[in-house]
């Protein structure tokens, strides 16, 4: 089920508040906490329902394990509980790797072996970074006992299951055992309704706007055409609004989910195009990823406490490892490696910039990288790139050239751009407002977590009606991005 | 104010905000009001012919691919080419036509794949649904209520921005380009001027063209087949010869034989007939112009003569009556024995008399025009 879909909005989302809060009232908090795992399983199983036992079965291995790490831990016995726990992490890797990366390392030994078909398991590098997280947190001692119960109905939390954000059990599970978890909350509510209805602006309104223009742009690269600098450029940056609308968006609902049940997740998008450098984009995009693997990989490997070699090869293997977990592909690992490379080169080359042409110059370097991340093959990644070089030339629609001639020495007039938008002769004014609209949006004002009361007000009052127009009325609703992740 | 209430008033100032907006201040004067003129000159058209006439309703394929200038004189019948884009719904494209279809008009339906398997949402959001909330509440009126509030909700942001786009260029003196990049339409509605010389442009993009095809499924759960249907019902109760037919598209992406037999049953199940061309209505990808659905304009003449003769099959199985125009060899050059005033200058299309001859010969070659349904 979709956050964004009519089921969910007219029927899920009603119906679980209404139980949780009737039975927080009527039967205690224990029921009402069931009643939220039972409600996130029949949300998770909407989807496939023949991987809810996937979802049951994770959970209680790692319980198990994380109960007897916790107790080997806090009887001090710490060499079984290391290898308790180095079992437990592999354990979780071998099943997110047999779903997710099996073809993937399949066709990298065996490249003319016919593909397995495993079919992924929505939500697996979720879930399965969040249990991990709780048998490192077990043997660190950093954890209370919880109950299967609660730890259940933290995993399986419908707000973060899905796509995030990525939580650290120490940090909801308390929130789940509190008495007042299912007492509703006028402040609460309002803040979660808010924040959830300007996500869902976010990505109806927003992303799938871009996202339109970026997949005629990709989607033709794809199959052979030559982009010029005009499409591919308008391609590409659509790219780059519609992922971050599209996930920011998806956080933003999650956040203002949780929020209406009393729970806090942490923020996980801080306007990340705004960031000067590359090291800020990444603690302002997909926080929680970032701190997960900044505590899970990048500190154990040494971070930047050793020599510089060794510092530049442990920011390259985290972001190789953080591209390898947006997809079982080597696209994916060219963009975590491009990001490696940008901060290796951040750490070491220090250039003091004024604050435009840095923040000019890390969104150029962002943007680009999301070349390889989008396209779906090599070959349609380097056209896309060598189209914004201008290498397959610029042409401009007759109109503008009309309009301003002396672009005609540097551009070629045509009818339309046949893959800017609908390639209609107005394509270009449209896909030129909506992009300033968007960029203006992501790069002057503050991310709506920032956002003063007023403020969400009024962008409440701009986009509600929009996204009653696309949830009700739009022939299509686009997944997540990140469901496939 | 509760933070609550708060919420409720800020979504209720943005409805109403939006629906006063769009309902009654913003437009689209050049996309919708192009779109409207091109309607409104159609209709005009369709009105002022008193005797029986042939009308031509499907999307751009319509226009561009066929010529009532080619094919009036064919028949010996007045013809209108009445379909203008393929986002238009069927729905409101029937509603304006019903009115000024008579006992013994006949309406060829080449409608797009698109068009079978379009989806009701997609129906309710198209071009004419921002047309009718602005300017034409009369024809919404007959129309369902769903029909109403999509009309209501027409407007996305991209529709919206373009709004203040359009009304900027209009305001800004803006020169509209369009027939100098792909052609204007004539009397009859046709579209002209899309010569192959202009179509170079777009020769990169129809080399790498995917057309789209829908599936079986696809098309007899489409809306657009149920509208299709409940037209040839309303035709057959007025004495309206309805004539389904496949629309232009390119000669390597044929039409399934299933989807062909699901389209050809929609038509024969409610009483409609069906023309089949022999070459199923497929042309090389060097005779289109911008889409797969847009013959360039050589071509669209060697189509309309191919549809005409096909026609004039069908008009005289139901007559029992051989048009005179058909008692002609229609393999001589249609250049002159189809000039009409308002049509195509004749030169740009004598360059072109050879392919188009060649090309006939190989359509009529292929075999006569297969006709289905019931009569």
């Amino acid at each position: 089920m979709l956050f964004h879909s009519q089921e969910f909005v007219l029927g899920f989302l009603p119906a679980c508040l209404a139980g949780c809060f009737l039975l927080g009232r009527f039967a205690g908090r224990t029921w009402a906490l069931a009643w939220l795992l039972a409600a996130s399983l029949f949300f998770y199983g909407w989807w496939n329902p023949r991987f809810v036992l996937l979802l049951l079965c994770s959970i209680a291995a790692n319980y198990a394990l994380g109960q007897h790490i916790l107790h080997l831990a806090l009887a001090e016995r710490r060499a079984p509980a290391r290898r308790w726990l180095i079992a437990g992490i592999a354990g979780n890797l071998v099943l997110l790797g047999w779903f997710k990366y099996a073809d993937f390392l399949l066709h990298i030994a065996a490249p003319g072996a016919a593909p397995l078909g495993i079919f992924l398991p929505l939500a697996i590098s979720f879930f399965t970074f969040q249990q991990i997280m709780f048998l490192v947190d077990s043997a660190r001692q950093d954890r209370a006992d919880s109950g299967l119960l609660t730890y259940a109905a933290f995993v399986a939390f419908f707000p973060h299951l899905i796509a995030g954000p990525i939580v650290r059990p120490k940090d909801i599970i308390p929130q789940l055992r509190r008495r007042d978890l299912a007492v509703p909350r006028a402040t609460n509510l309002a803040d979660g309704l808010t924040l959830f209805l300007l996500g869902l602006a976010k990505k109806l309104v927003l992303a799938d706007t871009f996202g339109g223009f970026a997949d005629i742009g990709f989607n033709a690269a794809s199959r052979g055409a030559s982009l010029g600098l005009f499409e591919a450029w308008y391609a590409v940056l659509a790219y780059s609004l519609q992922i971050y609308f599209d996930f920011s968006g998806y956080s933003d609902m999650a956040i203002g989910l949780a929020r209406m049940m009393n729970v806090r997740f942490p923020l996980n998008f801080a306007s990340p195009y705004q960031a000067r450098n590359i090291a800020e984009f990444w603690r302002r995009w997909h926080i929680t990823l970032g701190t997960f693997l900044r505590d899970c990989v990048y500190f154990p490997l040494g971070g930047s406490r050793c020599g510089t070699l060794r510092h530049s090869g442990n920011l390259l293997g985290t972001m190789l490892l953080c591209g390898l977990w947006h997809g079982a592909a080597w696209r994916f690992v060219l963009w975590g490696g491009l990001h490696g490379l940008y901060l290796v080169l951040h750490a070491h080359c220090r250039v003091t910039l004024p604050r435009p042409l840095a923040q000019a110059l890390t969104l150029l370097a962002v943007v680009v990288a999301w070349v390889p991340f989008r396209a779906t093959s090599a070959a349609a990644a380097l056209s896309m790139l060598a189209g914004m070089a201008g290498l397959h030339g610029i042409a401009l629609p007759q109109m503008v050239v009309q309009a301003l001639p002396i672009l005609a020495t540097v551009a070629t007039p045509v009818p339309v751009l046949s893959f800017l938008g609908d390639g209609r002769t107005l394509s270009f004014p449209e896909v030129t407002a909506c992009l300033l609209l968007g960029w203006c949006i992501v790069l002057l004002l503050p991310h709506v977590h920032e956002l003063s009361e007023r403020a969400r007000g009024w962008a409440l009052t701009s986009g509600f009606a929009f996204s009653m127009q696309a949830l009700f009325f739009a022939p299509h609703v686009a997944p997540f991005l990140y469901f496939r992740f | 104010m509760t933070p609550v209430g708060r919420i409720l008033l800020a979504c209720t100032a943005s409805l109403v905000l939006y629906f006063a907006c769009f309902a009654a201040i913003l437009d689209r004067p050049l996309s919708y009001g192009f779109l409207r003129q091109e309607i409104d000159a159609r209709l005009a058209r369709g009105a002022a012919i008193t005797g029986p006439k042939l009308v031509i309703l499907a999307g751009s394929n319509g226009p561009y691919s066929h010529r009532c200038a080619t094919i009036e004189p064919l028949l010996h019948m007045p013809c209108v080419n009445g379909g203008v884009a393929v986002g238009i719904a069927l729905d409101y494209l029937f509603a304006r036509w019903e009115a000024l279809l008579h006992p013994g008009d006949v309406v060829y339906l080449p409608m797009e794949e698109a068009q079978y398997a379009r989806d009701r949402a997609t129906n309710a959001l198209g071009p004419d649904a921002a047309i009718m909330l602005r300017h034409d509440r009369t024809t919404l009126a007959t129309l369902p209520a769903r029909r109403w509030l999509g009309a209501l909700f027409a407007y996305d942001l991209r529709g919206a921005l373009m709004t203040l786009v359009e009304t900027a260029l209009v305001a800004g003196g803006f020169h509209d380009p369009r027939a100098a990049a792909t052609g204007e339409s004539n009397a009859w509605g046709d579209h002209i001027g899309h010569t192959a010389a202009l179509a170079a442009t777009s020769a990169s993009v129809l080399a790498v063209a995917v057309p789209y095809h829908p599936t079986v499924a696809q098309i007899r759960a489409g809306n657009g087949s149920v509208l299709i249907a409940g037209f040839a019902d309303w035709a057959r109760e007025h004495d309206v010869r309805v004539i389904g037919g496949l629309p232009t598209g390119f000669a390597d992406s044929p039409i399934t034989e299933e989807a062909i037999a699901t389209i050809r049953a929609i038509y024969a199940m409610h009483g409609a007939l069906f023309l089949e061309l022999p070459n199923r209505s497929r042309y090389p990808r060097a005779a289109f112009f911008d889409t797969a659905e847009h013959l360039n304009e050589t071509w669209q003449v060697v189509h309309s003569t191919a549809v005409a003769r096909g026609l004039a099959g069908v008009i005289q199985s139901q007559r029992g009556l051989l048009p005179d125009a058909l008692k002609v060899d229609t393999r001589s050059a249609p250049t002159s024995s189809c000039r009409h005033p308002g049509q195509a200058p004749e030169g740009r299309l004598r360059s072109a008399s050879a392919t188009f001859l060649a090309a006939l010969s190989k359509i009529l070659d292929g075999g006569a025009p297969v006709l289905a349904g019931a009569c």
